[in-house]
């Protein structure tokens, strides 16, 4: 079974690591460990103290709240809500649905055609950082991207109880 | 008795280098040196001492004698995979210029494992040999009927090739589209490169497509001329160094290098990519030596080494040739005999997946390595060799000859904890499972490529070689009614003695898409005349190059080939028509009902479409000159009972859930004629053979083991 250091794990997060040594590690059976060394290098980077139950994505976590509920969490502390509910709901939304709009990032030509597909880009409303893009047909309703089962996952796949507040 | 030295193959590795030095009377020795990459005939020359040894012969004394030598090396492939190439400039026809970074998809994942090749974020593209910088498009067309429909905009080329040298290029390579139609845009590019150059007051070499590689499919057309302008040229001079080394020691013969289509050519060759590809074909080209030699016409070669298990096919006695092989990741325009390829090999790791509880084999492998019972390797998940020593069918005293030491012990104690108890089986049925799976994948690798092609295991004689064949070849053979199975006793360096079995044979391919009846059908002696000219320039390219050698006309012998297919489908086939002249209808015909035959043979009867007509794709001609090739040993028959020096006492092995005593011979006292009834195990240093107990073994005169079925004393009468 591969074993891995935290600092080989820290590379992998950054995108350090050289692709040899990636694929390497994707094509091996999963490391027992990973989880578990990833949740925690995680948490060392995150400026509040909630344990962190799930990454959910470039800059948000499901976290573990004092009252025992799980919200999603970007780094810099803004809160979306229960994981159960979209968080996108809760986020800015920029909805580049003019031929203007998509001019900014595409070339001509190269962008989507607008009367066919909109491109909207949900940001942080606590730093603004940009947490994800979908791209639609107008009309469409808002994606809900993953809604993991974190019960079933700590028991059935970890093999452990899911945390809670003590 | 002294030696006569007469042919030499040298295969130099990335690590080592190897020589094999063969004698009139067909004995061999091999001998060892570590490989010298920034010269390759140091090594080449401390190689040749190392063996020479063996016959209390120097290199000075043995080399005269020489009259045969084969070359073939990593030194290029090494180049390519480290990219370590020359600096080079590419000009293609306007808008291709992003060819190299867009590839072919394939190209991300080849070499890849069955399960990564499904699991795409593992798929990578390949860095350029040429950087997007110094590509330049200049416009032009020209279509496939060889039209110039767009004229070559010849300023554009000025500036391109300018541009280029002042960017310091050490070459300039040329591949516009569908050049090998009508060349006549890329010879012009020519010309205006040699103006610039000779204005500038630089030289560098220019590499144009249609002359070197004129054949279709454009991609691996630009990647062909790449690999040989990039890593087979500069090797060149390695070349010349090992013939000067071979020169120096007194020998009087010219150095060969083994080339992917199964001849060897000399190292003045025009192209000298073809030499790079050339791997483990040495195995296939001594299977069909052997195959003429013993009267056999159809023979599956399977060599089982560390990492792989490769097999081909000797149909009629000639090997199939694959024209799209890939080499590092690129995919090529070039005849390689083809070979089927496997992951699976002695040193290939087993695991048990910790998701679905099953034993998993490979797909990466301990290399040249054996496994956890070499405790100095410090592997810590077992091969295949592990569990071949705990069953009891390898000997831990006597690997390589007792050169390493293998702790058994570990092995067991190993498999039990990685494998065994995962499963909740004992050790033993753990190890045997392992084997019977290992030999199981490799048996339907066989079966499909037999059938595959058409044929039945009856119709073919199984050869078994590598390190790791004649092991497991009982097992990889069980149940499958093979005409027959051999193994020679030299199974280790069957491949080095293969190269040395290769013919001094130029090939030459170009494509002409020549239509036979169907829409747009030309008449069929326009055919002839049109096929007719390509193979006379083939034949003329092949001449040339003997000239070089000093070889005249009269002593070649030429043949002649096309590749084929049906109008509208995508899958050519090769084969050797009887003329390379046709003079009358009936000629053309028969080459269309070649076809018809090969292709109801390939597929089936019924997938025959004729109703669109046919194409001849490629128009081909390969010239031989005889060359030495090593004898067979050729000893007296003795009686079946071995002697009893060859028996070195028994063994308790376990096989398929039983404690069986097996004998255990040793390899070089078994005299010809002698039969080995199984459960044998017979021993040499470089390699070990296993006898089935529901087989025998019985050894001809040329030191060839052949491997049956019991021979029931009831009918015997059939045998
Ligand atoms: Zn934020």
């Amino acid at each position: 079974m591969p074993k891995y250091t935290r600092e080989t794990l820290k590379n992998l997060l950054d995108g350090k690591l050289p692709f040899s040594e990636v694929k390497v590690m994707m094509s091996s059976f999963k490391d027992p460990e990973r989880f578990e060394m990833m949740l925690e290098i995680h948490q060392s980077r995150v400026p509040w103290p909630e344990k962190i139950l799930l990454p959910l994505g470039l800059h948000l976590y499901i976290v573990l709240k004092e009252n025992g509920d799980r919200v999603v969490k970007c780094d810099c502390g803004y809160e979306f809500g229960d994981y159960r509910k979209n968080w996108k709901l809760n986020a800015l939304v920029y909805v580049r649905d003019t031929e203007e709009k998509i001019a900014e990032i595409y070339p001509k030509l190269m962008g989507p055609d607008p009367r066919w597909m909109e491109i909207r880009e949900y940001y942080c409303p606590g730093c603004s950082t940009q947490l994800e893009v979908e791209s639609v047909p107008p009309g469409y309703p808002v994606i809900f991207d993953f809604k993991p089962d974190i019960d079933a996952f700590y028991e059935k796949w970890l093999g452990k109880p899911v945390p809670t507040v003590e | 008795m002294p030696h006569k030295a007469k042919i030499l193959a040298i295969d130099a590795g990335g690590t080592m280098t190897d020589t094999f030095i063969i004698d009139e009377k067909g004995e061999f020795i091999v001998g060892k040196a570590q490989t010298t990459p920034h010269d390759e005939s140091i090594g080449v020359a401390n190689s040749s001492r190392d063996a020479l040894k063996y016959w209390g012969m120097l290199p000075e004394e043995a080399f005269p004698t020489i009259i045969s030598g084969i070359y073939s090396g990593t030194a290029m492939l090494n180049r390519l995979l480290e990219r370590k190439g020359k600096r080079l400039g590419l000009i293609v026809t306007a808008g291709q210029e992003d060819y190299l970074r867009l590839e072919r998809g394939i190209q991300t994942y080849l070499g890849y494992s069955y399960s990564d090749r499904l699991h795409v974020a593992t798929h990578r593209h390949n860095e350029p040999l040429i950087p997007r910088e110094r590509i330049r498009g200049v416009r032009e067309r020209i279509d496939l009927f060889g039209d110039v429909i767009i004229p070559l905009y010849e300023d554009e080329v000025f500036q391109a090739v300018e541009e280029l040298l002042d960017q310091e290029v050490e070459g300039i390579c040329v591949n516009l589209l569908y050049s090998y139609r009508n060349p006549i845009h890329e010879v012009k590019v020519r010309e205006i490169a040699e103006k610039v150059m000779e204005k500038k007051g630089v030289q560098v070499p220019l590499f144009l497509a249609s002359e070197l590689y004129p054949v279709r499919r454009d991609f691996p057309r630009l990647n062909t001329l790449l690999v040989e302008a990039y890593a087979a040229e500069p090797s060149r001079g390695q070349l010349e160094r090992v013939q000067n080394k071979v020169n120096e020691l007194g020998g009087r013969f010219n150095i060969r290098v083994m080339a992917s289509h199964g001849g060897t050519i000399g190292i003045d060759a025009k192209k000298l990519a073809p030499t790079l590809v050339s791997g483990p074909i040495g195995g296939v080209i001594g299977g069909k030596y052997l195959a003429e030699k013993l009267g056999i016409k159809n023979v599956v070669c399977t060599d089982i080494g560390g990492t792989s298990f490769d097999l081909a096919l000797i149909t009629d006695g000639e090997f199939h040739i694959k024209s799209t092989p890939d080499i590092a990741r690129f995919i090529l325009n070039l005849p390689l005999v083809q070979i089927d390829s496997v992951g699976a090999g002695t040193g290939t790791f087993v695991r048990v997946n910790p998701t679905s509880n099953r034993i998993e084999l490979g797909p990466d492998s301990a290399g040249y390595r054996i496994g956890v019972s070499n405790e100095q390797e410090n592997l810590d998940a077992p091969t295949i060799s592990d569990c071949n020593l705990v069953l009891g069918l390898l000997n831990p005293d006597f690997f390589l000859g007792g050169d390493i030491k293998l702790n058994k012990q570990r092995a067991i104690e190993v498999i039990d904890e990685k494998i065994a108890k995962p499963l909740g089986l004992n050790v033993y049925d753990a190890a045997s499972g392992v084997v019977r799976l290992f030999e199981d994948s490799l048996k339907n690798q066989v079966v499909a490529m037999v059938l595959g092609k058409g044929y039945a295991p009856v119709n073919y004689t199984l050869l078994c070689y590598g390190g790791g064949g004649p092991l497991h070849v009982g097992g990889c053979t069980e149940g499958l009614d093979f005409e027959d199975v051999i193994i020679p006793t030299w199974a280790a360096g069957f491949s080095a003695f293969g190269c040395a079995c290769a013919d001094f044979e130029y090939r030459y391919d170009r494509t002409v898409d020549l239509p036979i009846g169907g829409i747009g059908q030309l008449d069929p002696m326009t055919v002839s005349v049109l096929l007719n000219a390509a193979w006379a320039e083939l034949r003329q390219k092949v001449i040339s190059q003997f000239e070089k050698s000093g070889i005249p006309e009269d002593q070649i012998k030429f043949r002649h080939a096309v590749r084929m297919q049906y109008q509208g489908q995508l899958n050519d086939l090769e084969f050797y028509t009887r003329t390379g002249e046709i003079t009358k209808k009936e000629e053309l015909d028969e080459i269309v009902e070649e076809f018809e035959n090969l292709y109801g043979r390939i597929y089936a009867r019924s997938a025959k479409s004729p109703e669109l007509g046919y194409l001849v794709t490629t128009a081909i001609v390969t010239g031989t000159v005889p060359v030495e090739k090593p004898d067979l040993p050729n000893e007296p028959l003795a009686g079946p009972e071995p002697p009893a020096e060859a028996h070195k006492g028994t063994r308790e092995v376990y096989w398929r859930g039983n404690w069986i005593t097996a004998d255990i011979y040793d390899m070089e006292k078994v005299k010809p004629g002698n039969v080995l009834k199984g459960l044998s195990i017979v021993e040499a240093p470089a390699t070990t053979f296993v006898v089935p107990p529901d087989q025998e073994a019985c050894l001809d005169q040329y030191r060839i083991f052949h491997l049956r079925k019991k021979v029931n004393k009831f009918d015997i009468g059939g045998i």
